[in-house]
């Protein structure tokens, strides 16, 4: 177990006028999954993008207060620094299509214009494909399109890519909802085993995945953190009467 | 079945039936005309093409024969000059305006695209003469291409920033979230997954210029000899058509038809490019 | 689901340690009431803490289990049967441990022969022999050995029901015995109640394994 990873400082987001995220303090512990949770638009995606610094592509965006990676403050790092050492895998998967299955698990290294041998690229395109379980199933057919592959193998090759790239944090937008059941469990199998090594942030719309999977579980609410413990307390024994409601299925 | 819906019935179908007609009727009478063109022009040309034609330079008024070699050649020099200017200027700027949407600039950046596209050609002639021709004091076949390259923006801009809009942003983001700087982004994943409808724009601008007279009669002006230097003026194959086909001379027009059969089968072709590479590097998303 | 596999296996091994500590509770208190051999009275004291505990600490872990992974078929059977069968073994340990006070209270010990007469030695075996067989079906989802434990509950009850009638007639010929009686009849209806429970725990088993609930019928069926 590895203390506090990252931690927010009064983060806030707004959209033009529109303040999605309303202040939030919390501290992520390393090599754990922590679960986000919340109903539509209550602000847990903004705040992963905000880890990221992907904000800066939208221009009415604004993000303030402060996010420490260990203890440097990321909005005062070069975003493509930060951006190395904190990985993110998409909602819908996005191989790029003009990549081999190869090129993709590398293909962090090549848009940072790393120049590797290529022993050092092999290695590193089978140690990433084996940590996600796809290397059985592509192992003869790396060279081939990415698209040709199933959804399921694409969110996997894109958690490859990521992974490649050694991050300290792999954030994960929806992971799995555009997904097949089948598909999902592999790779919640897949995160479960991962947080050995790395730390693991998830937004999902889908409560019992994060109760499968996560370590710790904050319950946001219209841009506010309204409870954030343990996993198995916040399903058993929930604080606020918010989160109560909203893992009962009696909200709104 | 209630009386209503046996009465309506017979009507909607005959509508239908006049409808699909005149729909099958229009269509086949546009494909008609095109078809009874192309025929016309292939019945014309086919005779004149010989070998004289591609490796000959026109003859002295009153001696037969001759060719337009020195017009292929012209061709050939200003348009791959005007594609060398244009295709990455172009490709530039539809990359601006697909990035940068929403912002007042690039707003002002389209309407002066949309303006540029609907400029007369003769007067785009005109302005480059009165830019570079007057002040070099003399014709030339760069001059003509700097003509033609304005001309070609429009189609390339359009075709790149509408390849690259219907990019999803995810795939952008990707990119980015890997810690790819925006160039990088741009050469090794957008540009590439755009590739066929960024080659189509760039395809579609040559055939629009591949033909044009009227910019080029007071730039690269005509030359009856072969020449490859871009300082000076050249012949193009379609500056040649009009000059021919408006003589009085017999033989002229012969070499007229023929020229016209080889612009078009030009135009054909790139087509027909279009279409092969289009589909061949179509990619999914 | 690995995770899930992986915590139904640690249920698993949790229940049968229970099943174990409550075992060898049982077998003291046999070896405290027929030997009476009271130094394993303290043995036993001591170890039902630890059967309370493990009793907490299962409900827990079906708590977490059914709040975390919503399991269903045969996942959620086995943890609503888990629950169930934890109450049957604390109370057997229960009994186990009221079984070794009464001995303790009872210095110098209870009249052999009146033990003899009672039948209390042969309630215990069988006793034991139905919960090292409920063991064995638990392990290896018996349900035949399960079923047969139904019809060795009767036999005991044959056994304690004559409890009171012997205990009248032994105290009618040894009147200074009757002080006895009472806490021997307690022990003879305690041992009766372990195979109740026992029972239950089978009937429990067979409700996991085949997903059928044979409470409140009777063992023929």
């Amino acid at each position: 177990m590895e203390g506090t990873i990252l931690r927010t400082e009064n983060l806030r987001v707004s959209f033009g006028d529109n303040l999605v995220v309303k202040g939030i303090d919390m501290e992520i512990t390393g090599k754990q999954v922590t679960a986000f949770m919340g109903p539509s638009g209550c602000g847990k995606t903004t705040i992963l993008r905000a880890i990221n610094r992907l904000h800066e592509l939208t221009p009415e965006a604004k993000v303030e207060g402060k996010i420490f990676l260990h203890s440097e403050n990321i909005n005062e790092m070069e975003a493509m620094t930060v951006r190395r050492r904190v990985g993110m895998v998409f909602q819908r998967p996005n191989p790029f299509p003009t990549m081999s299955i190869y090129e993709n698990v590398i293909s962090g290294f090549i848009l940072n214009g790393v120049k590797l041998k290529t022993d050092e690229k092999n290695n590193i395109v089978e140690d990433a494909l084996k940590k996600v379980a796809l290397w059985e199933e592509v192992k003869d057919h790396l060279k081939k399109r990415s698209t040709s592959l199933s959804g399921g193998q694409q969110q996997r090759l894109c958690l490859a890519r990521a992974v490649a790239m050694k991050p300290e944090v792999i954030l994960l937008d929806e992971p799995t909802s555009a997904l097949d059941p089948l598909s999902t469990a592999k790779i919640e199998d897949l995160l479960y085993e991962l947080k050995g090594n790395y730390t693991l942030i998830i937004v999902t719309h889908n409560m019992q995945q994060a109760a499968r999977i996560s370590d710790k579980t904050a319950f946001f609410y219209l841009g506010e953190l309204l409870e954030y413990d343990d996993t198995k307390k916040v399903f058993t024994n929930p604080k606020n009467e918010k989160t109560q409601n909203y893992i009962t299925g009696r909200f709104g | 079945m209630t009386p209503y819906d046996i009465q309506g019935l017979k009507g909607r179908r005959i509508k239908d039936r006049i409808f699909a007609a005149m729909v099958w009727g229009l269509t086949f009478s546009c494909l008609a005309v095109v078809f009874i063109i192309l025929f016309y022009i292939f019945k014309m040309g086919i005779g004149s093409l010989n070998w004289a034609l591609f490796s000959q330079n026109p003859k002295p008024v009153g001696e037969t024969g001759g060719g337009m070699l020195n017009a292929i050649v012209g061709s050939l020099i200003v348009v791959v000059l005007a594609a060398i200017i244009a295709i990455p200027l172009g490709i530039s700027v539809g990359i601006y305006l697909a990035e940068n949407r929403g912002r007042k600039l690039s707003d002002w950046v389209a309407i002066a695209v949309d303006v540029l596209q609907g400029i007369p050609s003769i007067v785009i002639g005109i302005v480059i003469y009165v830019w570079i021709v007057k002040p070099t004091g003399k014709f030339s076949a760069y001059s003509g291409s700097v003509a033609l390259a304005i001309m070609m923006l429009p189609p390339i801009i359009k075709n790149t920033e509408e390849t690259l809009v219907l990019i999803p942003v995810t795939l952008k983001e990707a990119s980015l979230a890997l810690g790819a700087s925006y160039f990088r982004t741009t050469m090794k994943i957008l540009l590439p997954a755009g590739i066929g409808g960024i080659f189509s724009g760039c395809i579609i601008g040559i055939a629009r210029i591949a033909g044009e007279v009227a910019p080029l009669l007071f730039t690269a002006f005509g030359n009856p000899a072969l020449t490859a230097n871009i300082f000076k003026p050249v012949d193009t194959i379609p500056k040649v058509i009009f000059t021919y086909a408006s003589s009085p001379y017999d033989d002229w027009h012969r070499i007229a038809w023929g020229g016209s059969l080889i612009l078009v089968t030009f135009i054909i072709v790139l087509n027909a490019v279009i279409k092969i590479f289009e589909n061949k590097w179509k990619v999914q998303f | 689901m690995e995770h899930l596999q992986a915590e139904m296996d640690a249920l698993r091994r949790e229940m049968l340690e229970m099943y174990k500590l409550v075992l060898s509770q049982v077998e003291r208190a046999q070896t405290a009431l027929i030997d009476n051999n009271l130094s394993v009275v303290q043995e036993i004291a001591y170890n039902e803490k630890l059967v309370n505990a493990k009793e907490l600490q299962i409900d827990s872990r079906c708590e977490t289990l059914l709040a975390l992974f919503t399991p269903v078929a045969v996942d959620l059977r086995f943890i609503l049967s888990a629950l169930k069968i934890n109450i049957n073994l604390e109370r057997i340990g229960d009994i186990a441990d009221n079984i070794a006070r009464m001995v303790a209270h009872s210095k110098p010990g209870f009249d052999r022969e009146f033990l003899e007469k009672i039948n209390a030695k042969q309630a215990f075996a069988m006793s034991l022999d139905m919960y090292k067989s409920l063991l064995q079906a638990f392990e290896k989802e018996d349900t035949l050995l399960a079923r047969d434990i139904l019809i060795k509950d009767e036999a005991i009850d044959n056994i304690t029901d004559e409890s009171v009638s012997i205990a009248e007639e032994y105290t009618k010929s040894k009147p200074d015995s009757i002080t006895q009686a009472i806490p021997v009849i307690s022990i003879m209806k305690m041992v009766e109640r372990i195979g109740d429970h026992l029972k239950n725990i089978a009937e429990e088993i067979i409700f996991y394994a085949e997903a059928r609930v044979l409470k409140h019928s009777s063992p023929k069926q």
